[in-house]
């Protein structure tokens, strides 16, 4: 056997010695951090980069994006956020949240909160507050769901694609014509979400909640018993239980809604503005039509459970900056051009309007879906937990384990003993 | 006297041996360990401030079905996994032991090990596409002889058992190389001597070279109860606890009690349990599996 | 041992070589999915081989959208450091458990070991406030944080020193050798073996490590390839073409070190015994 020497340890003490040099150069210029966990929108995210460095010429700070992998970004805002160093100047992060379970943010002063209350759609205007101060610029329009339906799919069925279904009596007799199987062959009417987080069910579910006139919710969302199992919600789980289970136009044995509606083995999905990017890039030779998603006792609107906004850290020394860089792309313009760089809708009504809205397959279906009234929103500090003790009760409807009502009811008493703890 | 001043310095160079591992575990682990624990009496409140509430958050948590449960499937996994990985890893070390070839021995070996080698979030991706009910490959598989498709991580009965095989694949290298190290040890003495006796060969399995193997069987046993106890990146990154629950193990609900409902006193409470429960199961296994051996 | 009869022999091999290619397949089928385009994963009924085996579309798309190499490095580097680090310290607290007798032996050694039964994920808050306190965070000493020293290393080592014969020990002492000249010149050599594997399965976790360099790391360049793998998912989707092509690429120097150290690691654990 050789003798260890003190050669054999040089390599070790080169690799150790390279441990230790710190790995990002020291910044030279001042700079402001942002986080943001958007990894499915990597040209948004660098725009602020960009305009960072103009904004870099003014007051000497640029801006650095960290995109956070959604794997686990939780335990990250969290942990940093508790920590204080390490931690963002500004982040994107639900305000409720953030805001009002932690209290992690820093109030937006008065005439930028002025100016955004009046610059954004009627229905997004709660988006970034709580308790009635506004803390978060909304960065994201067009996060509800609309009805994306293959057009290809309609006409062999008989359906004319240019008039979809407007209420949910025509959209199911029209799943029906659609379907022609279980999916995994043939083709079923509507790719349901029946997977992942019971808060991402819940997403998907609360459309047809908020159609029958139900919601999860009492107005002043401290009381869930008599709203999230009341007859209308157990009468909406009910219809939607019976897609699966008794007009089996939607079928548990499809993966994700998103491939089933690329593969064309489902012809209608609910999906948020985002989608029709991945279709383009995933499934180009889908013919697909956007439009709004059918009505019953009511009509679904524009409402999101996800109200994703731009906060600016409580704690951070350079919020003062942090408010200023948000200032000065506070307007019409920059909001166009971040958001078509991303192929995602604008927020600022000026741009509803733009060229570019009104040259996005969706245009009309959004007119449409901002006409109808505000539906409720949830945007209670608890909403993770709330969200997903009702998607339990949802996702185990879908699946057999129980009666609608029973489950409801269940869930109901579960969110009461959750808002009151 | 001078042996006293022998023993001291033992003594004294013992504990500086084992000190930096000490300091360091102390710091990197204890520490906030121990601040885990404080944090499970209390509870954190709207506002981020902190109330001290005693043992409230024990009861709370220990009296929820949703905590149960996760208990429960988590132990369902432990079940399906656990000892089918330790048996198949016995049977594949028996296997490659009686190769004589050592270069095919140690090429097959390395078959098994790669799995091992990869992250465990894409080790969970890549099966996650093999059983996609649609496009996956098993189903794809199943078809070609006839066996209709079948719905895996999106079925109640299924998903444990799918996640089961996903875990298996993942350990079974490391725990055949622990048994074949372990068979390779014992002396080839033993065995002639068995076979002058007129042992056979399931005999001498029995008698000889299960309890020779003792050791390596605790141990496994031991690592893999805290592995799969402790499962995480796979369910999440997978199947989110789904469908309707089935799969939501004790450490996805201490993560989102965590992070996603910002309830830190909850989840240390569950990692209290967990921690209590690892340990008080591994000293019964030490007790009763631990037998000296002698070669 | 008795020679098993030709044709028991011959259905031992067939045994080991149908497992071995069962378990190598989700590998193989990775690799293939690698050279796929995103309507092609989407094909109904599915195709095994891609439209075409050079395709190497997803790579390059993998280096575009990140400094991957870069990340290759990070990994390289911290892992080895972690390795290194790890197979010096518990080599010694190894030696101390095993040869020594000291007050507090036992209780030390189960506390150590009982760090394997705490949940990362419950200590991962009060950890990252250590690291920032300490100026760490976004830096490989941050990363390595919590992968400095292994449990299992220790309780390996500890095995494995454990039937080094205590004569040797005692002999060496005679010739009046320091202890720590005596663990370096009389007990390293002896468990060489035993350190290699030790080595070469730290690394292996390192490597693989995912939610801790996640939360301690902030800029792209101090990524590393676990971190470079989970951006082809978001909140979304999944983008399975770039995601396995990211997983062949994090595998893949794995894979050459197994194959060099392979010699090793059998014969490392073959040594050490890893007798209980």
């Amino acid at each position: 056997m050789r003798r260890l020497t003190w050669s054999h340890l040089t390599l070790p003490a080169l690799i150790l010695t390279l441990a230790l040099i710190p790995g990002a150069p020291v910044a030279q210029t001042k700079k402001l951090v942002y986080w943001t966990h958007w990894e499915q929108n990597p040209d948004f995210n660098k725009w602020y980069a960009e305009r960072g460095r103009e904004f870099a010429k003014k007051t000497g700070y640029e801006v650095e994006v960290v995109t956070v992998p959604y794997q686990g970004y939780e335990a990250k805002y969290l942990a940093a956020l508790i920590g204080k160093s390490g931690a963002p100047d500004f982040f994107n992060g639900i305000a409720h949240q953030w805001c009002g379970q932690y209290d992690f943010c820093d109030p937006m002063p008065a005439d930028l909160a002025r100016l955004w209350d009046e610059s954004i759609p009627r229905y997004m205007v709660p988006i970034g507050k709580w308790k009635g101060v506004r803390y978060g610029t909304p960065i994201e329009h067009g996060n509800f769901q609309q009805m994306y339906l293959n057009a290809d799919l309609f006409k062999k069925a008989g359906l004319n694609p240019d008039r979809p279904p407007k209420t949910l009596d025509e959209w199911l007799s029209a799943m029906k014509k659609l379907t022609s199987g279980d999916g995994a062959s043939g083709v079923v009417g509507f790719a349901i979400r029946h997977k992942g987080h019971p808060v991402g069910i819940t997403d998907k579910f609360l459309p047809f909640a908020h159609a029958f006139g139900a919601r999860m919710l009492s107005p002043d969302l401290e009381k869930a018993t008599g709203f999230a199992n009341s007859a209308e919600m157990a009468t909406a789980l009910q219809f939607f239980v019976d897609l699966v289970q008794r007009d089996k136009v939607a079928s548990l044995a499809l993966g994700g809604p998103e491939d089933a509606f690329g593969q064309k083995r489902a012809a209608v999905i609910f999906r948020e503005s985002w989608f029709f990017g991945w279709l383009r890039k995933n499934a180009p030779d889908v013919t697909f039509k956007v439009a709004a998603l059918p009505c019953g006792k009511a009509c679904p609107g524009a409402g999101a459970l996800f109200p994703w906004t731009n906060l600016v850290y409580k704690n951070s020394p350079n919020k003062q900056v942090a408010w200023e860089f948000i200032r000065s792309i506070s307007n019409a313009k920059d909001d166009l051009a971040q958001h078509e760089s991303a192929g995602i809708l604008p927020v600022w009504t000026a741009n509803l309007e733009s060229a570019y809205v009104k040259s996005r397959p969706d245009y009309a279906s959004t007119q449409e879906m901002l006409k109808q009234p505000v539906p409720p929103t949830y945007f209670h500090p608890k909403s993770n937990e709330l969200a997903t003790a009702f998607g339990e009760a949802v996702v185990n409807a879908l699946y057999g384990k129980g009666q609608p009502k029973p489950l409801l009811d269940e869930a109901a008493a579960k969110m009461d003993k959750i808002l009151k703890d | 006297m001078r042996r006293r001043t022998y023993l001291d310095r033992q003594r004294r160079a013992g504990l500086l041996f084992v000190l930096p591992a000490l300091a360091y575990f102390s710091l990197v682990f204890l520490v906030p360990l121990v601040e885990s624990v404080i944090a499970s009496f209390y509870r954190t409140v709207p506002g981020g401030a902190s109330r001290f509430v005693g043992l409230r958050l024990y009861e709370k948590v220990l009296t929820d079905s949703t905590f149960w449960q996760s208990v429960r499937n988590t132990l369902t996994l432990l079940a399906w996994s656990a000892p089918a990985t330790i048996v198949l890893a016995l049977i594949v070390a028996l296997g490659l032991h009686r190769l004589v070839s050592l270069r095919w021995r140690s090429v097959w070996g390395a078959m098994y090990f790669l799995p091992f080698s990869v992250s465990l979030v894409a080790a969970a991706l890549i099966w996650q596409w093999i059983y996609d009910p649609v496009y996956g490959l098993l189903n794809y598989l199943l078809s070609l002889v006839g066996i209709p498709p079948q719905k895996w991580l999106q079925s109640l009965d299924q998903v444990l058992p799918a996640l089961a095989v996903t875990n298996i694949w993942v350990r079974l290298g490391f725990d055949t190389m622990v048994f074949l190290a372990g068979l390779q040890s014992i002396p080839g003495e033993y065995y002639e001597a068995a076979e002058i006796d007129g042992a056979t060969r399931w005999q001498c399995l029995r008698r000889l070279t299960l309890p020779l193997l003792n050791p390596q069987i605790l141990m496994l046993s031991i690592l893999e109860l805290i592995f799969n106890f402790k499962i995480f990146d796979q369910v999440y990154a997978t199947t989110q606890g789904g469908p309707a629950g089935a799969s939501q193990t004790v450490i996805m609900l201490l993560y989102d009690t965590a992070f996603k409902y910002f309830r830190l006193g909850e989840a240390s409470v569950m990692a209290v349990f967990v921690f209590a429960t690892l340990l008080a199961v591994t000293l019964v296994q030490w007790r009763f599996l631990r037998r000296p051996v002698e070669y | 041992m008795r020679r098993p009869p030709p044709l028991g022999r011959w259905l031992v091999v067939a045994l080991v070589t149908a497992g071995a290619l069962v378990v190598f397949f989700p590998l193989f089928w990775m690799a293939v999915t690698s050279l796929k385009t995103p309507p092609e994963l989407q094909r109904v009924p599915l195709r095994l081989e891609p439209d075409r085996w050079t395709n190497l579309d997803n790579y390059r798309e993998v280096f575009a959208r990140q400094p991957f190499g870069r990340f290759l490095f990070n990994s390289a580097l911290v892992a080895s450091v972690s390795a290194l680090s790890s197979a010096l310290v518990s080599s010694l607290a190894g030696y101390g458990f095993a040869k020594f007798h000291f007050p507090g032996r036992q209780l030390f050694f189960f506390a150590i070991v009982g760090i394997l039964m705490v949940p990362f994920q419950s200590v991962v808050v009060p950890l990252y406030l250590w690291v920032s306190r300490f100026g760490l965070l976004d830096t490989y000493l941050g990363i390595l944080a919590p992968d400095l020293v292994s449990v299992f290393g220790v309780f390996l080592m500890r095995q494995a020193i454990e039937v080094v014969p205590s004569d040797y020990i005692h002999a060496a002492r005679i010739d009046g050798a320091g202890e720590l000249a005596i663990f370096w010149r009389v007990i390293l050599p002896t468990v060489r073996p035993a350190v290699a594997t030790l080595v070469i399965i730290k690394f292996m976790w390192t490597w693989n490590e995912l939610f801790w360099p996640l939360v301690v790391v902030n800029s792209p360049p101090m990524k590393v390839v676990t971190l470079g793998l989970v951006s082809f998912t978001n909140m979304y989707f999944i983008e399975y073409n770039l995601v396995t092509a990211a997983a062949v690429l994090s595998i893949l120097p794995i894979l050459s070190i197994f194959l060099l150290g392979q010699k090793w690691i059998v014969r490392a654990v073959v040594m050490s015994g890893l007798k209980g």
